[in-house]
């Protein structure tokens, strides 16, 4: 089921810029796990003829994050917040050919 | 006189067979890469290159972020890969240690395409200024085994615009 999508506030700061902090909802953090597709790896591969950017991957990880993002949205937003704090990122390749998309942060109410 | 030249024939066309696709991606990529590089620095005169520019900033703007009325979440990415030729270097290089500007060149080509991608983003919502901008990197692609065809290397920039 894809959960409707939902936009809070978030920022990679202490605070959300411009606003106060009302109450604190503790730490709230969404994961994905992405393999490639065979299809566009061969095509990445293909590319590393010439070098350069690997368009393929881009979307693929930006698509992943935003579906991370989602995650953790969704849980701050069932936990009461209506914002995420000191949002951060971590991407590690887990196996051969997958890598986990991990972002985490602090769900807060803001006035 | 004739048998020394095949003899050199036979030792020639391996080699020469070898080195082809290396090479040929070498220059391939060499032409398609500066390319790119060119386009980029296209985007910096026109925009600023990045670090220490008064847009992009890498720590938290007490004053001015306190007072914003506008705020969001930023991110920029970017995949890049070596050519094949850049890897057979690497290779080489690896043998003998030293560093490698080639690769050290795709590294930093990735690193300020992001830069200027999280620009666009914060120019396309209206933000003056991004504060406490980060830049993550990380090996996405490591193929089954050892024998990686597909090295890739991904640069995420990320931080807060401000208004």
């Amino acid at each position: 089921m894809q959960p409707q999508a939902i936009s809070l506030l978030m920022s990679n700061v202490e605070t959300i810029p411009g606003k106060i902090i009302l109450n604190s909802y503790g730490l709230v953090s969404g994961s994905t796990v992405r393999a490639k597709h065979i299809g566009k790896d061969l095509f990445a591969g293909l590319k590393n003829l010439v070098g350069g950017e690997l368009r393929a991957y881009t979307e693929l990880l930006n698509e992943s994050r935003n579906e991370a993002l989602q995650r953790m949205m969704l849980e701050a937003h069932n936990r009461g917040a209506n914002a995420i704090v000191n949002v951060r990122f971590a991407t590690s390749s887990v196996a051969a050919g997958a890598s986990e998309l991990f972002v985490y942060g602090t769900a807060v109410v803001v006035e | 006189m004739s048998q020394s030249l095949t003899l050199l024939a036979y030792l020639l066309i391996p080699i020469a067979s070898v080195l082809f696709i290396p090479v040929t991606s070498w220059a391939l990529g060499r032409w398609y890469q500066n390319g790119l590089l060119n386009q980029l620095e296209v985007l910096e005169s026109q925009h600023g290159k990045g670090y220490g520019e008064e847009l992009l900033v890498s720590y938290q703007k007490k004053n001015d972020t306190m007072a914003a009325e506008y705020s969001t979440l930023l991110m920029a990415n970017v995949v890049v890969g070596p050519s094949w030729g850049q890897m057979f270097i690497m290779w080489w290089k690896s043998l003998m240690g030293g560093s490698l500007p080639s690769y050290a060149a795709v590294l930093e080509y990735g690193r300020r395409e992001a830069l200027q991608r999280l620009k666009a983003q914060a120019r396309e919502r209206g933000c003056t200024s991004v504060v406490n901008m980060r830049i993550e990197t990380s090996v996405i692609s490591t193929a089954k085994g050892n024998n990686s065809k597909s090295s890739s290397v991904e640069f995420l920039a990320y931080g807060t615009g401000v208004r």
